[in-house]
């Protein structure tokens, strides 16, 4: 490599710097302050704004789903049932609705959310009902002799095995 | 020794609950029938009074609105409906000419007409059919047309860990299917 004159010293650094920092200055244009012109300062922060909307993105399914339990909570309150209440006595009758759903329900469509909260309260009086049973004090259930239990053993064992 | 509702005996407790008639005067309530038993926080027990249950009222009562509701699907007295659909794994809830944006790519083309067979609700402004889990295929019909099938908006997944020089950015696209809704209809063929 034989460089006689200066002029052959010089090389281009690269075509499209221009371009490259607008992609990442369009990012910015929405910042406040020196951040949405200066390059060197919006990089910091559009990597930070990145990583912040990555993360959100899985905290969202998570708020979302606290929210549709508070609105559903307050609507059953308003039937006279409890969120937990109406949950499990929805699952014990096997309706497979998910909770936003029922939140939507909630709110646009009230008289089938009050089916659902009757249904519910049913349903959770038929379990009271089977639970509570004749009224009759429980009386205990007869322990097996362990002296019977080692005589059936013993049978067992003598009783010739057929393959 | 640990306090038990077998102190005050349950008949007695119903038969006070059930039949007295309490005159809410201060000093003295006279009962028609019964002992009186002051309310205290073990003179009844802690679960709710259920209500007197009769099982063919009840069957009678349940067998008269199923009747209703037949009558009103049989003779159309009903507007819009609505409907909850299982579907790519989410549950919509649907009505006519409503457009669902699936994140996800269907075996499907565009134009094609799908029924949707997953349906776990159906109503109208009278009457809602649940079903447990599902409404049955003889009874409701979901019908929808695939319109479009594009690609989301470019999103950015970006991870970031300071001071030791680690960053990584990655570009998502999303496969999008977008279903329009066409027609619900119910059939009378409640039991």
């Amino acid at each position: 490599m034989v460089f006689l004159t200066l002029p052959c010293w010089i090389r281009s650094r690269g075509p499209d710097r221009y371009w490259k920092v607008q992609e990442l200055l369009k990012n910015a244009r929405h910042f406040r302050g020196r951040k949405n012109r200066c390059y060197k300062l919006a990089v910091r922060t559009v990597c930070r704004a990145f990583v912040y909307a990555t993360k959100a993105r899985k905290v969202k399914r998570r708020s979302m789903r606290t929210l549709w339990i508070s609105r559903i909570a307050a609507a059953s309150r308003e039937h006279g049932l409890k969120y937990p209440a109406l949950i499990h006595n929805l699952v014990k009758s096997s309706v497979q609705l998910n909770r936003r759903i029922l939140s939507d329900l909630a709110i646009t469509e009230p008289r089938t959310f009050q089916a659902l909260a009757t249904l519910a309260r049913a349903r959770q009086q038929e379990g009271l009902r089977a639970a509570l049973g004749d009224g009759t004090e429980p009386t205990a259930p007869e322990q097996p002799n362990p002296r019977t239990l080692l005589q059936l053993q013993q049978n067992q064992d003598l009783q010739p095995e057929m393959y | 020794m640990h306090l038990s509702y077998s102190a005050i005996p349950l008949e007695v407790l119903r038969s006070t609950v059930r039949n007295s008639t309490v005159k809410k005067t201060h000093s003295c309530v006279e009962l028609n029938a019964g002992l009186y038993i002051p309310q205290t926080s073990l003179s009844r027990p802690p679960w709710p009074e259920l209500p007197v249950l009769d099982r063919e009222e009840e069957q009678k009562q349940h067998r008269a609105v199923v009747q209703k509701v037949n009558a009103l699907i049989e003779n159309g007295e009903y507007g819009r409906l609505f409907a909850v659909v299982h579907f790519a794994s989410r549950q919509w809830k649907v009505t006519n000419e409503d457009l669902i944006l699936i994140e996800n790519h269907i075996e499907a083309q565009c134009g094609d007409r799908i029924i949707m067979e997953k349906v776990l609700l159906v109503g109208g402004e009278d009457f809602t059919l649940i079903g447990k889990p599902l409404v049955s295929c003889d009874l409701v019909r979901v019908e929808a047309t695939v319109i479009e099938k594009t690609e989301s908006w470019p999103m950015v997944h970006m991870r970031f860990r300071k001071r030791h020089r680690f960053q990584r950015k990655r570009i998502i696209v999303q496969p999008q299917t977008v279903l329009r809704i066409n027609s619900i209809e119910v059939s009378p063929g409640l039991i």
